[in-house]
């Protein structure tokens, strides 16, 4: 396995891209617009390309090259630009009705890092991963999904649901290059093609809020029908 | 204990004493050259505490004893900080033992808190608000300060600012390990914080928006001039701990000859105006906001801090 042996430089860099792209979920957290939750999600895109290509350089994996490429075209380039679409075509330009503050669930996005780096401490132990950078990704991974979750949970522009569902997705992908980093390439393909369809089923959703509900806000959608 | 190490100790104090009005000097003029005007030059400070010592000490009718020791409180407790930290040499001095990193705030924080209870003394409104405002900022500020401690604790296994500094001057891997990077961004917020200058301080001086001086509204003379003092001096130790201890861990006097000496203090100089100019660009580039934004930037030092001491647990 690549992270057993590592060089010391190659894990400080994956620490370093590993935190930068916490950090930015951290910002998606923390603001009320949403361009700035587009581009940080777009950033954090670019930081988990490059971080493929150094698991790919110092690990011997020609495949995962590809696979930067890849995920710098669709989660950098494609999906922003999709959801910038969107954006562009409705009048909302920052959350309006907030659950909970900015300032509150950067708090809240704290204790769940910490909560997520025990439960990593678990797990490492469980599978002899003794390592800094494996507690590391563990820690990163879980905490980014977490927080993927409290942004679906207190944000309820439907645009803000679509970034959080991509910061949870990101978080895996991002435990899964530093952990198993050998992943088959047709899966990552797979992976990345669902993205597209679920932000293309976003963007019919929103057109749906706008017709019947007049809003792109979800808490419009309380009554089940069926 | 040599005589040299006392004469050191003492210079360190008048150090602060008497270049701490000159980086306010420096700040205010940037502030004023990034807003395309002419500023009134780098010694206004120095000029504005002269007047005041000229000038008629004038007490209100509900003031107590507590107004009038409140000035000299204050004016002591920032005397007594730049005993406990590096600024002008690398190795602790005869009393620097006195207290680590925990009391140096301590120390800090008795200094606000007295002036908190002079603007609460003279039941003037506008000192009310200053005083009750002051309260609400600080009560977010001081855990964040704590967390901080806590991780450079954690950092350098010491609670000593001399060892922080020996740390990060000897490795590269210390000064750039993410939990200090994170150390640096939360102290620069709480930097900005303790130094009225977050985004919800208002430049214009009216005592509607007044958060920290609308404590002191009701002074004059001499003891405005002693409570101007210590809050620049307040200023010039938090910087000195911000680029000291943790951004500019170099150019201290190691030796402690009279010429290190002075070096160091030019070096001081050099690394504020550094400083400075960062805290007037990131001024002049946030828009202000309103009062009741004030936890947001606080809230993000925290989370800084957090994933510091985070990183601190994880090398």
């Amino acid at each position: 396995m690549l992270i057993q042996n590592l060089s010391p430089l190659a894990s400080s860099l994956f620490s370093l891209l590993a935190i930068a792209s916490l950090l930015l979920s951290f910002v998606m957290l923390g603001s009320r617009w949403l361009k700035n939750y587009l581009s940080a999600f777009a950033a954090e895109s670019w930081i988990i390309a490059a971080l493929s290509a150094a698991v790919g350089y110092y690990g011997g994996y020609p495949e995962l090259y590809l696979i930067a490429i890849l995920t710098l075209l669709f989660r950098g380039l494609l999906l922003p630009y999709l959801i910038w679409r969107i954006i562009r075509r409705l009048d909302v330009a920052r959350e309006i009705h907030e659950i909970l503050q900015p300032a509150s669930s950067l708090v809240i996005g704290a204790f769940f890092v910490m909560f997520a780096l025990a439960v990593s401490y678990r797990v490492a132990a469980e599978f002899h991963l003794e390592l800094t950078v494996a507690v590391l990704a563990l820690t990163v991974m879980l905490s980014m999904k977490l927080i993927g979750f409290l942004m679906l949970a207190v944000r309820h522009e439907a645009i803000s649901q679509i970034l959080g569902l991509l910061v949870l997705e990101n978080g895996i992908f991002l435990g899964s290059q530093i952990l198993v980093p050998g992943m088959p390439l047709l899966i990552e393909l797979v992976i990345l093609f669902d993205l597209l369809i679920i932000v293309a089923c976003f963007g019919v959703l929103v057109g749906y809020l706008l017709t019947h509900v007049g809003t792109t806000s979800t808490l419009g959608l309380k009554r089940l029908v069926g | 204990m040599s005589a040299r190490d006392v004469l050191l100790q003492i210079a360190q104090v008048v150090t602060v004493l008497g270049l701490a009005p000159l980086i306010q000097g420096i700040i205010v003029q940037f502030e004023e050259r990034a807003q395309r005007a002419q500023g009134p030059g780098i010694f206004q400070p120095y000029r504005d505490l002269w007047k005041l010592f000229h000038k008629q000490i004038v007490i209100p009718q509900t003031a107590s004893w507590l107004f009038w020791i409140t000035p000299v409180v204050a004016f002591t407790c920032m005397l007594t900080v730049p005993i406990l930290i590096p600024v002008l040499t690398d190795f602790p001095l005869p009393l620097s033992d006195m207290g680590d990193i925990l009391g140096g705030g301590l120390i800090l924080t008795l200094g606000s808190f007295m002036i908190i209870l002079a603007g609460l003394d003279t039941s003037s409104a506008y000192g009310g608000i200053g005083s009750s405002r002051a309260v609400m900022v600080s009560i977010l500020a001081e855990p964040t300060l704590i967390l901080v401690f806590v991780g450079i604790t954690l950092l350098a296994k010491a609670m000593l600012p001399f060892v922080v500094n020996h740390l990060l001057v000897a490795s590269w891997a210390a000064y750039w390990s993410p939990a200090h990077l994170f150390l640096v961004a939360a102290f620069f917020i709480l930097l900005l914080v303790e130094t009225d200058r977050m985004p919800i301080h208002s430049s214009t001086h009216i005592e509607v928006y007044m958060i920290e001086e609308g404590r002191i509204l009701e002074y004059s003379g001499p003891l405005l001039a002693l409570l101007k003092w210590a809050s620049v001096m307040k200023q010039f130790i938090l910087y000195t701990i911000f680029c000291n201890v943790l951004i500019l861990p170099w150019g201290l006097s190691m030796r402690g000859t009279a010429l290190g000496a002075l070096g160091a203090a030019a070096a001081l100089i050099l690394k504020f105006t550094f400083v400075a100019c960062l805290v007037v660009i990131v001024e002049t580039c946030q828009s202000r906001l309103r009062f009741y934004r004030y936890q947001e930037p606080l809230a993000a030092s925290f989370l800084l801090a957090v994933l510091a001491i985070i990183g601190t647990q994880l090398t």
